[in-house]
């Protein structure tokens, strides 16, 4: 899975992934037809229209394959929302077996025990993304894979805390998200690491972009992106 | 001393807060002092509610607490049946509100009958939520808050931040001046000790005239016809010993079936809501004082006030139902610590207040519908909450159930979205032409200034136009 | 077995700030006598409990030179808050039971033991028979709620004195009720 974001701002982030995983001998497909796993409006509080664009994402991957997403929030929105989604809906089953076969591209990594060797990164900091952490409940195997890649991983204050992003929050109350988001770009700078990766890309974006407009000198990349070398 | 005087409304939350939802929350992250005070505050919550987890198996007594409450909520109807007939027995009067209003008209009615004049409150964000203070002051009643967080807010006329510690916004040097105003004198001391033991003495001449004392609920126990207060300061143990009437009114949810499950949830409570194993003061009262005894109220009330609760059992958000009023949910809520609890409107404020504001007040009241989306949705409510209600959850479900201008916005902006994204190729023509304008706008690998729903997003933000980001 | 809760019970109840001494039941009125001498304490008010008889705490008071009073007292309550006469008064209270995992003492209301003794006065002296404790609150409350026995009117778990963190969170004592409490646990 793509993810909107990733093609929306930075299509670097899944074609990394893609690299990542065919050179671990991965075979890859990226449907061409996938759109979005419709998270926007399931959060804005528009269930009818949010199901309309996950029920094309439940078909355009049916199959027997697992679905790797580059993305701890949109892997959580299929395994924990969809189920909430579809209960009573003639896709119900579909949407189970989906949320069943969806994983999270370090998460995946882990579980087969595979390695996407070095990376040049050297040290960076780790921002544990809200829905990684607390919907996928992982915080290890991103860790595990830039140890793995040889990066030093410099924890900054608080790395559990929420950036602030939280998708539509961020335009509806943008100052509060901004200075959430400021704080975060600050305890990443204090972690003496020279970039911030995550396993979610809108909180770096949001992050990032912050940081930039407060004049913080933060760089920014995605795990996938790390990992690639 | 100063009361607030606030007219009294159907609703849960304060008619008169200013401003929007959004506003407010500028206003907030504007004031220094208040953030640094909710850091600190939140930062010592944290240490020791650490602290249980690590020596106590918190964690571990989550999925009891959250069976318990799941079953009372079920069985709610007999138990407070059972309740009822256990506290007549033991020759209380029971009252059913079925809301806010009814309750507050009930209590002030009674103190006028009995020709009280001043009553003495205890902590109680029930009678926060039926505007019980409102009522009195209006019948010419003093109503004197006993808490020493509560009665410092009474003095500032302020609402309660906190559902546990409501002043914990407020410093000691502000608490010094709040003390010194109220005294009349400058001589009011400025070390801790000393504020805790002025007020004291001031609020034991209030204990020394109450002719009512007024307690929330924390659990009401059905077996025996039980209810629970739980404190730290005895000013509850005043309260509920010292004036010739004891009312206590409860939210319909808080009732447990037996002293197993009490047990359970009295020793859940003190852990979540302050990280000690023990408060230092629970309170077990079982109807009014019996013939022989020499001191206790001579009349027992019991006020349980539906005001909406029930229309919840049985639907999708029965387990906002399950809250035990800990505060934790606050203490971890990366926006309650940004900008505290008055910029929430109404009494119960954090991710809770998001949710049961608007299920009480109705999807489309204005002083409550924003608040469910007031949340970044990152889940460390649930994670706090000791009887797992999945807050992350229920806040979504709210925002589906919210009625404003900004949803009817969002709706029609979401129709074309959903037609436009649905599609591989209309998504992909939009991706297309989103990215052209990216480029478009963007200057040295960033766009400053974002056309429509995007204009939020570069109001306080750059947008990338480049990945990775130039620093 | 007793002695082991007793040991638990001693040091929890230090972990709520309370104080705590295990004596035999002849030296015990004397020690409770002398801790409130210590305190300055110049009135106490006694639960109206055979427990204070048979212990002698009366005789102990009165040679410390402190007023005993039995519940219930003739005070008015102003004098009861402390607002009148002697600010240095102390509750002295016979728990039906102690929990030994969190330093709790219960109390009973009754016609001989008011419900507010421990927290009208500045300090608070708990008598409690060591055969008394038990060790946990599920314990604890299903004793004093089981079948068959009356309800009390009220029942108070005490955990130590009274304390207040509406201050800038940090834990300040002797907020509404006691200042101190100290229990002594007789053997």
């Amino acid at each position: 899975m793509r993810t909107c974001l990733s093609d929306a701002v930075a299509p670097s982030v899944w074609k990394a992934s893609r690299r990542v995983l065919e050179r671990c001998g991965v075979q890859v497909r990226v449907p061409r037809s996938q759109t979005c796993c419709s998270q926007p409006a399931w959060t804005a509080g528009q269930p009818d229209q949010a199901r309309a664009v996950a029920r094309h994402t439940i078909e355009v991957f049916a199959g027997p394959e697992e679905v790797v997403v580059p993305s701890g929030s949109c892997a959580g929105m299929v395994v924990h929302a969809y189920p909430e989604m579809f209960q009573g809906h003639p896709e119900e089953e579909a949407a189970l077996d989906l949320a069943r076969r969806t994983i999270e591209l370090t998460q995946f990594l882990q579980k087969h025990d595979l390695d996407p060797g070095p990376s040049r990164a050297g040290a960076v900091t780790m921002h544990d993304s809200c829905h990684m952490l607390r919907v996928m409940h992982e915080s290890a195997s991103p860790r595990a894979a830039l140890d793995r890649a040889g990066c030093e991983v410099r924890e900054m204050p608080g790395t559990d805390r929420c950036c602030g992003f939280g998708g539509v929050f961020s335009i509806t109350f943008p100052e509060l998200s901004a200075r959430l988001g400021e704080e975060k770009a600050r305890a990443a700078m204090e972690s003496g690491a020279p970039e911030v990766v995550s396993c979610d890309l809108g909180c770096l974006m949001h992050v990032a972009g912050v940081a930039h407009r407060r004049g913080i000198p933060l760089r920014a990349r995605h795990i996938a992106e790390v990992l690639d070398g | 001393m100063s009361t607030r005087r606030r007219k009294a409304s159907g609703g849960v939350a304060y008619p008169d807060a200013r401003g929007t939802l959004r506003e407010r929350t500028v206003q907030a992250l504007a004031d220094g002092t208040l953030r640094g005070n909710l850091e600190t505050a939140a930062a010592s919550w944290g240490e020791s509610r650490d602290a249980m987890r690590r020596d106590h198996g918190l964690d571990a007594m989550r999925d009891r607490a959250r069976d318990i409450r799941r079953r009372n909520i079920r069985e709610l109807p007999a138990l407070l049946s059972e309740m009822q007939a256990k506290v007549r027995e033991a020759g209380g009067t029971v009252v059913r509100a079925q809301d806010g209003a009814e309750a507050a008209r009930y209590v002030t009615g009674l103190a006028r009958a009995r020709g009280v004049t001043v009553v003495a409150k205890s902590k109680s964000m029930a009678t926060e939520e039926i505007k019980l203070n409102e009522s009195l002051t209006d019948a010419g009643i003093e109503v004197v808050e006993t808490d020493l967080g509560e009665w410092i807010l009474q003095l500032a006329g302020e609402r309660p931040s906190h559902i546990i510690a409501p002043a914990v916004h407020l410093n000691r040097g502000q608490v010094a001046t709040l003390f010194r105003e109220e005294a009349g004198t400058d001589d009011v001391p400025d070390d801790r000790e000393g504020l805790v033991a002025h007020a004291r003495v001031r609020l034991r001449e209030k204990f020394a005239q109450a002719g009512m004392g007024v307690s929330g609920v924390n659990l009401g126990v059905a077996s025996t016809g039980t209810v629970c207060i739980v404190e730290n300061e005895g000013n509850a143990r005043l309260v509920t010993s010292q004036p010739r009437i004891h009312v206590a009114v409860m939210g319909m949810e808080r009732v447990v079936a037996d002293w197993d499950e009490a047990a359970h949830i009295l020793q859940v409570l003190p852990m979540a809501a302050i990280g000690q194993d023990a408060a230092n003061y629970v309170n077990l009262i079982t109807g009014p004082r019996r013939e022989g005894e020499a001191d206790g109220p001579e009349e027992f009330h019991l006020v349980i006030v539906d005001g909406g609760r029930g229309a919840l059992r049985g639907t999708e958000f029965e387990e906002a139902l399950s809250c035990i009023r800990c505060g934790a949910c606050l203490y971890s809520c990366p926006m309650w610590k940004s900008v505290g609890g008055q910029a929430y409107g109404s009494p119960y404020s954090g991710p809770i207040g998001a949710v049961i504001t608007p299920l009480l007040e109705g999807p489309a009241s204005p002083t409550s519908r924003d608040l469910p989306f007031m949340s970044s949705l990152c889940g460390a409510c649930g994670e706090a909450c000791p009887v797992g209600i999945p807050l992350q959850d229920l806040l979504v479900r709210a925002r589906a159930r919210a009625s404003s201008p900004a949803t009817r916005r969002s709706a029609i902006v979401f129709r074309a979205w959903s037609r436009l994204w649905r599609r591989p190729t209309t998504y992909r023509a939009w991706m297309a032409g989103w990215r052209l304008m990216l480029r478009a706008r963007g200057k040295g690998g960033w766009v400053t200034r974002l056309p429509g729903p995007g204009a939020g997003w570069t109001q306080v933000r750059d947008m990338p136009s480049r990945w990775p980001p130039r620093p | 077995m007793t002695g082991a809760l007793v040991d638990d019970l001693v040091a929890s109840l230090a972990r709520r700030k309370a104080s705590a001494q295990v004596m035999p039941a002849a030296e015990a009125a004397r020690a409770a006598a002398r801790a409130m001498a210590d305190a300055g304490v110049a009135r106490a008010v006694l639960a109206d409990d055979p427990l204070m008889g048979d212990l002698g705490l009366p005789d102990a008071l009165r040679r410390e030179g402190i007023e005993a009073l039995l519940w219930p007292t003739p005070l008015n309550r102003r004098e009861m808050l402390g607002l009148e006469g002697p600010e240095d008064s102390c509750g002295v209270t016979v728990p039906r039971m102690a929990v030994a995992e969190r330093g709790t003492v219960v109390l009973e209301a009754s016609p001989g033991h008011g419900r507010g003794i421990d927290v009208t006065n500045r300090h608070h002296v708990a008598l409690l028979p060591a055969g008394r404790i038990v060790a946990t609150l599920a314990e604890a409350l299903a004793r004093t709620f089981a079948d068959g026995h009356p309800v009390p009117s009220a029942v108070s778990l005490v955990s130590g004195p009274s304390r207040s963190s509406d201050i800038e969170k940090i834990s300040t004592l002797g907020a509404h009720g006691a200042l101190s409490e100290h229990v002594v646990i007789i053997t």
